[in-house]
């Protein structure tokens, strides 16, 4: 981490003589934008998975799982800032539970993942209350909706350790990912091993959205998985311009969310910020869509 | 030269359902094999117990040549119409390892294009899946089954959605197949086209009704679509596959 406090140094006396915006003086600040250069690639490229393969709300529920995992954290006495622990053990195992019963049951998809978001969340919700004459409120509330002022050098290693993990993984198996979800009995013919594509991806959507947690919020991780991703889908009619463009709003979002209100001082919190910028690029590119002949599919 | 398929006692349960019982027919490189029946008949599930989809009874054996290769052409694709998946990343996603999103390496880049050319679908590269008509995403199935060449040609009822014209097509790429002396298992529903195209044809409903040289097989009530009326008792459907 040397390279990164020399690189800090340095974007701080930037900031002081005004080249880069003033709050990046700050070392939360600076911490909360490596994290959003971090993320931001990661879930840019996660979504196009995330909606080519219409897995939206199982990250939902994953980050409802993440409200019980902090509170088990809590409760086995994991430090109540960084439950890191507790928070991938219970979602991990929440998840593969999840999988598993999806797959050994003919319940629709979409009927499953709202039974297991709704345990989770009431869940989460009661052992949150159950333990929060136990911590500040404060930490309840950045757990749902992020804050940049807790994130610190762990963080940004879990993150960073998390989403190298993550590319490595998703990369080499993306065709295999999104074929088994077009069509998995050809994927099979092709040799794919369509579940263990399917629990490898619940996986790295959960090992994502439970180190986002800390600057993004359990509530809003899922957010921004989804709207660069349908952003992009807006205006691209080709994988390699929607992953790009997805990268590029997630990135943006991210920069954007963290940086404007440190230099307006509007009082929001760091997710929310963030995800009202990804609603604005996909308000902007919806209207594109609708009023740019060029962005407009034909009918058939 | 394609495999040599015998499919000896084949028999499928889900719960307490029999959906297949003691199947048994043969596969031979050069022909084409329809398999026929009334709707949930069991000749899907025939399918995906050959390609070792589904956990099943019984004994399927597969003499293979130098090629190991199947092409399968299924139903659908099941997605998302906006999804912004062109025909080249279609393409690319089922040829390599390389993730769609970077582009068609060089080296498929030939085969490609020849599979497109041959469904005639060359100059719809760029075009969106979603944006295709049911009878050319039929024919871009078809395509990507030809990628590497194959051996054996599974077809899973992939004429539903197509013209005239999409229909010469496969045709036509059918007896090419079959003349290079691959081998191809074909569920239909188009009892004409079975007559027509067909070398052979098993009628599946639950279990083998008849199996056999399709000129044998297919009575005039089957021609209609009354499968277990008329079917030829001479037929020694279990000594078939032996």
């Amino acid at each position: 981490m040397m390279g990164l406090e020399g690189f800090q140094q340095e974007i701080m006396m930037m900031a002081g003589r005004g080249i880069v915006p003033w709050a990046l003086y700050y070392e939360f600040v600076f911490n909360a934008v490596i994290c959003a250069l971090i993320i931001g690639p990661v879930l840019g490229a996660l979504g196009t998975m995330v909606v080519a393969k219409r897995m939206a709300f199982f990250s939902q529920a994953v980050g409802n799982a993440a409200l019980t995992g902090v509170a088990i954290g809590v409760l086995i006495g994991e430090s109540y800032t960084s439950p890191y622990i507790s928070m991938f053990s219970f979602c991990i195992l929440f998840a593969l539970l999840l999988n598993f019963t999806r797959n050994h049951t003919k319940m629709a998809s979409d009927t499953l993942i709202g039974v297991f978001l709704s345990i989770s969340l009431a869940l989460g919700a009661s052992l949150l209350l159950f333990i929060s004459a136990k911590v500040n409120t404060h930490i309840l509330e950045s757990i749902l909706f992020g804050s940049i002022l807790t994130v610190n050098q762990l963080d940004i290693s879990v993150l960073f350790f998390v989403s190298v993990l993550v590319l490595a993984t998703g990369i080499p198996l993306f065709n295999r990912m999104l074929l088994s979800s077009l069509n998995p009995a050809l994927a099979h013919v092709r040799g794919v091993k369509v579940q263990l594509m399917e629990y490898i991806f619940v996986l790295m959507i959960t090992v994502v959205t439970v180190a986002c947690v800390k600057i993004i919020g359990a509530v809003l991780v899922e957010a921004l998985l989804l709207i660069p991703a349908a952003a992009a889908r807006n205006l691209n009619r080709s994988l390699g311009g929607f992953m790009l463009w997805s990268v590029i709003f997630s990135v943006s979002s991210c920069l954007m969310g963290i940086i404007i209100p440190m230099q307006f001082d509007i009082p929001i919190p760091s997710g929310g910020a963030i995800i009202l910028c990804a609603a604005c690029f996909f308000l902007i590119t919806s209207l594109m869509r609708g009023f740019m002949p060029q962005f407009r599919e034909a009918k058939i | 030269m394609g495999p040599k398929i015998s499919v000896l006692n084949l028999g499928l349960s889900l719960g307490n359902s029999t959906i297949l019982s003691n199947i048994n027919m043969l596969a031979k490189p050069g022909e084409v094999h329809c398999i026929v029946g009334p709707n949930g008949g069991g000749k899907t599930s025939t399918l995906r117990c050959i390609l070792g989809q589904m956990p099943h009874t019984g004994d399927i054996q597969f003499e293979w040549g130098e090629n190991k290769c199947i092409g399968y052409v299924p139903q659908f694709l099941d997605f998302d119409k906006t999804l912004p998946v062109t025909v080249n990343n279609f393409m690319t996603m089922v040829c390599q390892n390389t993730p769609a999103f970077l582009g068609l390496r060089k080296k498929y880049r030939e085969a490609v294009a020849a599979a497109l050319d041959i469904v005639k679908l060359n100059g719809k590269e760029k075009t969106m899946i979603g944006n295709l008509s049911g009878g050319e995403r039929q024919r871009l199935l078809f395509a990507q089954a030809l990628i590497p060449e194959p051996s054996l040609v599974v077809l899973d009822e992939p004429m539903t959605s197509l013209d005239e014209a999409g229909i010469t097509i496969f045709e036509d790429l059918i007896q090419d197949l079959t003349a290079r002396g691959k081998t191809l298992l074909w569920v239909n529903h188009d009892m004409a086209q079975v007559k027509r195209v067909s070398t052979r044809v098993t009628v599946i409903d639950t279990e083998v009704i008849a199996s056999g040289p399709t000129n044998e097989i297919l009575t005039e009530p089957m021609m209609h679509g009354n499968f277990r009326a008329g079917s030829p008792p001479s037929i020694k459907v279990s000594g078939e596959a032996a």
